[in-house]
Formats: structure tokens, C-alpha cells, sequence
């Protein structure tokens, strides 16, 4: 008898914690993110939150970025969809034409002091249809030239910061650059690819950046665009760079930036919380530029409610508080915001702990003029046609013009 | 009534995450289902015409996949044997050597294949640097269609060779030892005695290697996903790798289904077809 009365009593003091959490919601929000710095920034905006809603918590989930997209469509085909959600740029059209994205227009611009038109406006181009706004973009960030000052002053050059305030930072002294730090350094390359996976899964992030200096652009208005002579003019000046120089790491070896086997990579500034432990003097300056002008190329990802949601308003006012002005300005030292009040204010430029302020500054421009990389909603279909054919670009003997040739050809049917 | 109960927790696991599946998947095949939008469309046998007459790609990864068989298949049968016909007598040490050959096989296959990524290196990697003091100009492994695909297959028979150099120890072991000694009296030499007698013993050891081997190979993934990515130039795109592709990148379930229900069969004739060979060779 008495067993059964502790076991009632212990089931209704269970049955009265579980009511009480029922009461309060949790949001779960699926970031790529692992970095400590990051999680504590993001949990941060979390528990401000809890001044208009004390009952919300909301949980970040990691999943690793090789991943993100598959997984995350696999706990949206399995009815486990999370409430919000990081969204790369490449995934985002996919997501929206499929209708699985909350509008959250409404909901920002009913916020008190949100001032969506503080966002620029290229840089909601991915994310907003007419009046609809499925995401807001809370990283919109450059791609920059990261390079090792101590390998260059080893070599006795000019590093590319002070090359670009003279206006000599161009394609070609790129090239003469890099092949002087590859003989200075023994061993070592002058430029590794964006983190060494510029013949595998950032083949395009390899070959954009040079192809806009040159004018050209790897896709536009569904025409293939690695064939034309700007294009073809960049793909073979990297060629030359790869196999005549070798002062890019080449395809098959590994040559890590990060550890100090590259002088220079092209990455973006939320990788300079990686620099803190590299060990060596480093620094950042903006992509080369060319005939077609200086053309940044930028990196974005933004924020998504998903429509299935149980919790999706309390998850928009979530994203409208976690790109406020005050959170937006926050979040600058990693991600670089979108919002133009921010981009220009002091605080972004001389505020970053760990990039100086003269480098925040080329930052800065190339936000204010970069251009995103192209979306297309098939992307994984053209990165996987286009793959067999940049296989046969990357080679000692290749004939450039037939694997060029080849890239459009086997992409175009998709584009 | 008590005998269902008995076997429940293993018929229910069956049925859930084996039948279930399995019925789905047949399912699947016939649908055209975006998984995104979660809207499937009934096609019939589209999806399979779709592969086998319409898509180049399709029998160009069957291609692959048989290649990848022809060369692990014997590769693994022939260095398991020889391995074991080393190591089934006791003598100093062997089980340190056992132990050597068998630990690949317990080691994680994404670590694995890592470690072989990074000795595998164009012109730094550790293989070329020593075929280098030799002389020879090693190629870039992983980055020429063909030595991509003997660099894996190799890679693989390292891996995978103990689990069948322990099956034929278990099956040398269990042959008799008078069989020899008689043989021997006989005036049989060694070359005889393993092709007589050893041989024709280890025939249903050989069988069954055989066909899970084949079998393997056929499957083989995780490998080919960490080391190649299915490149250089698709030279290492085998059909488990394309299936992942079709369902997990480009999320065509429907086709992915397909595509699997065609290696299903085509594992399953292989297996008959093996299996009918031995009751011939037997009679």
C-alpha cells in the first residue's frame, strides 16, 4: 500500500514539473557553428531576449557545415523541423520555392525601433520576393586576402595591405607575388584556396573572385559564364599559377594557411577567430583587382523561420530581436552586418578585438560594394556536373580551353 | 503464444527497421518525391527506365563499380589466404601479427581513409617521397582517374583483408591434421598437398568470402566519400556513392530508390550466380 501511494505521489509531482515546463517554450535553432566564441556571442542574445519574453529559452544546435544543408532538409522531411534556423546562400532559393519559409516581413516591421530599411538593400536581394521576407541576413561578409606578414617580410615584399593603399594590388602582382614567396619559402606556397578546397567542394569560391576581377562571372541570367574571354583570360592565369609558378598549392596536396605552409588564402572574417591560436603575424587586405575593376565578392547566410513551426511567431520576434541595431552591431566582429547604420558606424570599423581598424575599413568597403555568389536552386546538381570537368582543368597537360569549354557545357542544361 | 512473445523483440526490430524499409523503398522507387516540398508524384517504372536506357551516368558508375569488384575481389581473397596460410600454425609471435593484420579492420573507416588521403599526396606525400629514393616519379594518386581507382582499391584490400584472413585460419584450422601427415607419408609435395587437399576443403570458406566480398565491394561508401568524392573526373564514382549523391545531395529519393533497388538485384544475381558455380564445381 504504501508503495503505491509513493508511486502516485512521485507521478504527480512528475506530471506537475512537466506542466510547468510546458509553460515555458523552448526555440531550437540550428547553427553551423562550433566556435566557442560564437555560441557564447549567440547565448548571449539568447538570454536578452528574456527581458520581453522570460518564459523562452532557446537552444542552438550545431551541425557541422559539410552537413548542414542535407541534414537540415532531413529534419524538415521528417516533420522535425527546428524553429529557426542558419541558411547558407546557396540553399536559400531551394528552401523558398519549396514554401517552407515563415514570411517574417510583418513581424520585423511591426517591431518597435527595428527600421528594416536600414538594411541594404543588394544585400536582401536572396531573401526578400516583392513584399515577402523569408530571412534576414545576418552575415554578409567579403571575401578577404588573409596573409602571413611573416613570410612576406621573409621574402622582402610589400604585403598586399600596403600594396592595395598604393592601388598595386592587382591580378598580376598577385601572381608575381605569390611566385616570389614560393621560392622564398621552400616548401611552402604563396596562396592556398579557400580552406584548401578550391579543386573539391569550393571550386566555384576559387574560381570567382579572379573571374570578377576580370569583368566576367561565373554564371548570370541562366547563361554559363566560364566561357567567356574575361573568365577564360582569370581560369588560365590561375592555371599558370598552379602548374608554371606552383605557388598555389595544387590539387592532391595540402598546404594549410592556418598552420603557416601558405603565405596568403582567401577566407572570411569570421576565420579570424582562428588566427588568435595560429602563432604567426597575419593580416588582411582585399582581393586583387583587375581589368574588370575591384570586385569584392561576398558570402552570405542569413536567418529563417520555418512555416511548420509550432513556436513561429515567438521565433520571428526572436529574429527580429537578434538583428536589432544593438544586436546586429554585436554579432559585426564575426558576421559582418548588413545594416547600413552599423557598416558605417565607428564601432564596427575600430571596435573589432581582433582586426585592426585600417583592415575593418577594406571590410567595409567591399561590403558596401561586393556582390553576392550567384544562387541557383539546383546548386548541388551544377557543383556535381561541373566537378568531372574542373577535374580535368586542374592538370599539368590540361588543354584549358576544352575543360573550360566542358565546364558549360555540362552545366548549362541546368542552369 | 509464448513463443511469439520469445521471438518478438527481434521480429518487431525486423519488421520496423528491415521489412519496413525495404517495402518502402520499393515504394519509392515509383514515385517522383521532392523532399523539400514533400510532394510525391506516382511514375511507375520511370525511374528505373531513367537509369538503365536514358541516363550515361548510370552505367558509366556501374562500370566503375565492377572495376572496383574485378580488382578488390581477388586482390582480398588472394592476400587473405596467403596471409593465413602464414599465420594458421602457432609460432613465436603470431598473434601479433594476427593482431596486425587484423586491426585495420576494427579501425574507423573515415580515419582510415583519411590517413591514406594525407600519404597519398601528389608530390609532399609520404608514398611518392619514398618511391622517390628508389627513383621512381610517383603519380598524383588521387587526382588521376585510374590510380584514384587502384589507389582505393588498395587502400581498401589493406583494410579489409583481416576479417577474411580470419575466416580461412578458422577453416585451415579446422581441417584435420592426419590428412596432411598421411598425404605426406604419400610422398606428396607442398604444392600438392594445398592444391588436393587444402583447397578443395576450404571451398565453402572460399564461397562465402567470396560473396560477402562481393558483396562488400559493391557497397563500399564511406571509403570512396572521404578519400576520392567520387572524382577525379568520376573515375571513382561507384553506385553506393551515386546513390548517396542522387538522394542525400540532389534529394531525388524517388531515383535514389530506384538506382537502389537495381544494386539490390544486381548483388543478389551475383550472389545466385556464385552460389549455383559451387553446387556445380561440388557435383
Amino acid at each position: 500500500m504504501k508503495a503505491v501511494l509513493a508511486g502516485i505521489a512521485i507521478s504527480a509531482l512528475a506530471l506537475c514539473a512537466l506542466s510547468s515546463q510546458a509553460l515555458s517554450q523552448e526555440l531550437r535553432m540550428t547553427v553551423w557553428t562550433g566556435s566557442e566564441a560564437h555560441l557564447k556571442m549567440l547565448n548571449g542574445i539568447a538570454d536578452s531576449f528574456k527581458t520581453k519574453h522570460p518564459d523562452v529559452t532557446v537552444k542552438f544546435e550545431t551541425v557541422p557545415v559539410n552537413d548542414y544543408t542535407q541534414k537540415l532538409t532531413f529534419q524538415v522531411a521528417g516533420g522535425n523541423a527546428p524553429d529557426l534556423a542558419w541558411m547558407m546562400e546557396d540553399a536559400a532559393p531551394a528552401f523558398e520555392n519549396a514554401g517552407l519559409l515563415m514570411d517574417i516581413g510583418p513581424t520585423l516591421k511591426a517591431t518597435e525601433g527595428y527600421d528594416f530599411a536600414d538594411f541594404s538593400q543588394p544585400a536582401m536581394a536572396l531573401w526578400q520576393k516583392g513584399e515577402t521576407v523569408y530571412g534576414v541576413p545576418f552575415s554578409t561578409s567579403p571575401f578577404m586576402i588573409y596573409y602571413n606578414k611573416e613570410m612576406f617580410d621573409k621574402a622582402g615584399l610589400e604585403d598586399p595591405l600596403a600594396l592595395a593603399a598604393k592601388g598595386e594590388w592587382t591580378m598580376d602582382k598577385f601572381q608575381e607575388v605569390s611566385k616570389k614567396l614560393a621560392e622564398a619559402n621552400p616548401g611552402k606556397w604563396g596562396f592556398e584556396f579557400k580552406d584548401g578546397e578550391g579543386y573539391a567542394s569550393r571550386m566555384t569560391h576559387a574560381l570567382l573572385p579572379p573571374i570578377r576581377a576580370y569583368g566576367g562571372d561565373i554564371w548570370s541570367n541562366g547563361e554559363c559564364g566560364f566561357d567567356k574571354p574575361e573568365a577564360v583570360k582569370a581560369i588560365k592565369q590561375l592555371h599558370d599559377m598552379v602548374f608554371k609558378d606552383k605557388s598555389i598549392v595544387p590539387p592532391g596536396e595540402q598546404g594549410d594557411y592556418f598552420s603557416g605552409n601558405s603565405a596568403m588564402t582567401v577566407n572570411q572574417i569570421s576565420r579570424a577567430s582562428k588566427m588568435a591560436e595560429a602563432g604567426f603575424k597575419w593580416g588582411i587586405a582585399p582581393l586583387p583587382t583587375g581589368p574588370g575593376g575591384e570586385a569584392p565578392v561576398i558570402g552570405q547566410a542569413g536567418l529563417v523561420v520555418f512555416d511548420a513551426g509550432k513556436n513561429k511567431e515567438i521565433a520571428a520576434e526572436f529574429i527580429a530581436h537578434m538583428t536589432s541595431k544593438d544586436n546586429v552591431a554585436t554579432m559585426a566582429q564575426f558576421f559582418p552586418p548588413a545594416r547600413k547604420s552599423v557598416l558605417d558606424s565607428d564601432a564596427f570599423i575600430n571596435g573589432n578585438k581582433l582586426v585592426p581598424a585600417e583592415m575593418m575599413k577594406g571590410v567595409a568597403d567591399a561590403i558596401a560594394n561586393g556582390r553576392v555568389h550567384p544562387a541557383h536552386e539546383k546548386a548541388p546538381q551544377i557543383l556535381a556536373a561541373m566537378a568531372p570537368r574542373v577535374d580535368a582543368l586542374w592538370k599539368a597537360d590540361a588543354d584549358v580551353d576544352a575543360a573550360i569549354n566542358g565546364i558549360c557545357a555540362a552545366i548549362q542544361p541546368q542552369l | 503464444m509464448e513463443a511469439w512473445l520469445f521471438v518478438s523483440p527481434s521480429a518487431i526490430g525486423f519488421l520496423i527497421f528491415f521489412l519496413g524499409p525495404l517495402c518502402a523503398v520499393v515504394y519509392f522507387s515509383m514515385t517522383e518525391w521532392n523532399l523539400l516540398t514533400q510532394q510525391a508524384a506516382f511514375v511507375g517504372l520511370a525511374n528505373f527506365k531513367n537509369a538503365l536506357l536514358e541516363n550515361p551516368d548510370f552505367w558509366h558508375v556501374v562500370r566503375n563499380s565492377v572495376i572496383f569488384a574485378l580488382g578488390l575481389v581477388p586482390l582480398n581473397m588472394a592476400l587473405a589466404l596467403t596471409l593465413a596460410l602464414a599465420l594458421s600454425r602457432p609460432f613465436f609471435g603470431v598473434v601479433f601479427f594476427r593482431t596486425v593484420f587484423f586491426a585495420p579492420v576494427v579501425t574507423s573507416a573515415i580515419a582510415w581513409a583519411i590517413v591514406w588521403k594525407f600519404l597519398l599526396q601528389g608530390e609532399g606525400g609520404f608514398i611518392n617521397q619514398m618511391l622517390a629514393i628508389v627513383g621512381i616519379s610517383g603519380p598524383n594518386w588521387l587526382r588521376e582517374p585510374n590510380w584514384a581507382m587502384a589507389a582505393v582499391i588498395v587502400t581498401r584490400v589493406i583494410k579489409m583483408v583481416g576479417l577474411n584472413m580470419i575466416l580461412y585460419i578458422a577453416a585451415l584450422q579446422a581441417i584435420p591434421r592426419d590428412y596432411e601427415a598421411a598425404a605426406r607419408l604419400e610422398g606428396a609435395s607442398r604444392w600438392q598437398i594445398f592444391r588436393m587437399i587444402i583447397w578443395p576443403l576450404l571451398a565453402p570458406t572460399t564461397l562465402i568470402i567470396m560473396v560477402i566480398t562481393t558483396i562488400g565491394s559493391f557497397k563500399v561508401f564511406d571509403h570512396i566519400y572521404q578519400m576520392t568524392g567520387g572524382g577525379p573526373e568520376n573515375g571513382t564514382l561507384v553506385l553506393a556513392f551515386y546513390i548517396y549523391q542522387q538522394g542525400f545531395k540532389f534529394f531525388n529519393i524517388g531515383y535514389a530508390s530506384a538506382l537502389a533497388m537495381i544494386m539490390f538485384v544486381i548483388v543478389m544475381m551475383l550472389t545466385i550466380v556464385q552460389v549455383m558455380l559451387r553446387r556445380k564445381g561440388a557435383e
